[in-house]
């Protein structure tokens, strides 16, 4: 899709998304209202979606769409409506001593920078080989037993693990276990009464 | 094919990385640390997809597969953190991550 882009007009793009971002990014680090920040972690995953696509690997940067900003985060928001105490005056936003704590990522940021601008440049050269991710060759590349290992194996761990999460969820978050009992006990007493 | 640096978009995560650890560290209300997990996983995935358009033929493919696995894994932290954000909140009646410090009652 964007494969005709030629370099200038990709480079003003990935500018764009990348300040998007990051913006987005410190917009959640600010903001005081949780619903603001998932707004903003929003942002973040549709500017990453965008990268993906200037990257030239358009499937994931769907994906990212569908399950991030669309599943993820539509549970995020529908729980903190639901707990509906989540004004952030009642919690503090961050504390005096916290500003010392942000010393550690700015640390890691400086060490991130500092290691990747001292690689030699053949190491983060950009290959033209580089396969575009399209779907045919990403489903080939990991379901195809023929040509390789596949990741079959981890794709059906992947299934089992959701449906352990989702199991595990639902457990966790019902009031108790038998409250449906008592809820049709107290229907049947209705009905008998009736 | 694309012309955008692989040391460009190592950069960019490396900041959403570290955005999203600070907004872990920093913020006590339990939703905004789960937000900053969400950051620094988006951040090694974005790292995973710069560092694939280094490599050539299959390899490239391979750094584009393991952020869907990671995406996946993602949905189901998500999941389980939400639900036992919403069980603990029922019995402390707080979002507030420094009255989550107990693990009996």
């Amino acid at each position: 899709m964007f494969q005709g882009l030629d370099v200038g007009l990709s480079t003003i793009y990935f500018l764009l998304f990348g300040a998007a971002t990051a913006a987005c990014a410190l917009g959640v680090l600010c903001s005081r209202h949780p619903l603001n920040a998932t707004i903003c972690l929003i942002g973040t995953m549709l500017a990453i979606s965008g990268i993906y696509a200037l990257l030239a690997s358009p499937f994931l940067g769907v994906v990212q769409v569908l399950v991030y900003a669309g599943a993820i985060m539509m549970l995020v928001v529908f729980v903190i409506m639901v707990l509906n105490r989540a004004r952030d005056h009642e919690v503090p936003r961050i504390e005096n001593w916290s500003y010392a704590v942000l010393l550690v990522p700015l640390l890691l940021f400086i060490t991130f920078v500092h290691t990747l601008t001292a690689l030699p440049a053949e190491t983060l050269k950009s290959d033209p080989g580089s396969l575009r991710g399209d779907i045919a060759p990403i489903a080939k590349s990991m379901f195809d037993v023929n040509q390789g290992h596949g990741y079959w194996l981890l794709f059906e761990c992947i299934g089992v693990l959701l449906l352990v999460a989702v199991v595990g969820a639902v457990l966790l978050a019902k009031r108790s276990l038998d409250t449906p009992v008592e809820m049709l006990t107290v229907g049947e007493e209705a009905h008998d009464s009736h | 094919m694309t012309p955008i640096e692989p040391l460009h978009v190592q950069l960019l995560a490396a900041l959403i990385f570290s955005i999203g650890l600070a907004v872990v560290l920093t913020r006590r209300n339990i939703f905004f640390v789960l937000m900053g997990i969400e950051l620094m996983l988006n951040a090694v995935n974005l790292s995973f997809v710069g560092f694939s358009r280094t490599f050539s033929g299959e390899m490239s493919l391979t750094g584009q597969i393991t952020p869907l696995f990671t995406i996946a894994i993602a949905a189901a932290e998500a999941c389980v953190g939400l639900a036992m954000v919403i069980c603990i909140t029922r019995v402390k009646d707080t979002v507030d991550s420094d009255a989550f410090s107990g693990m009996r009652e």
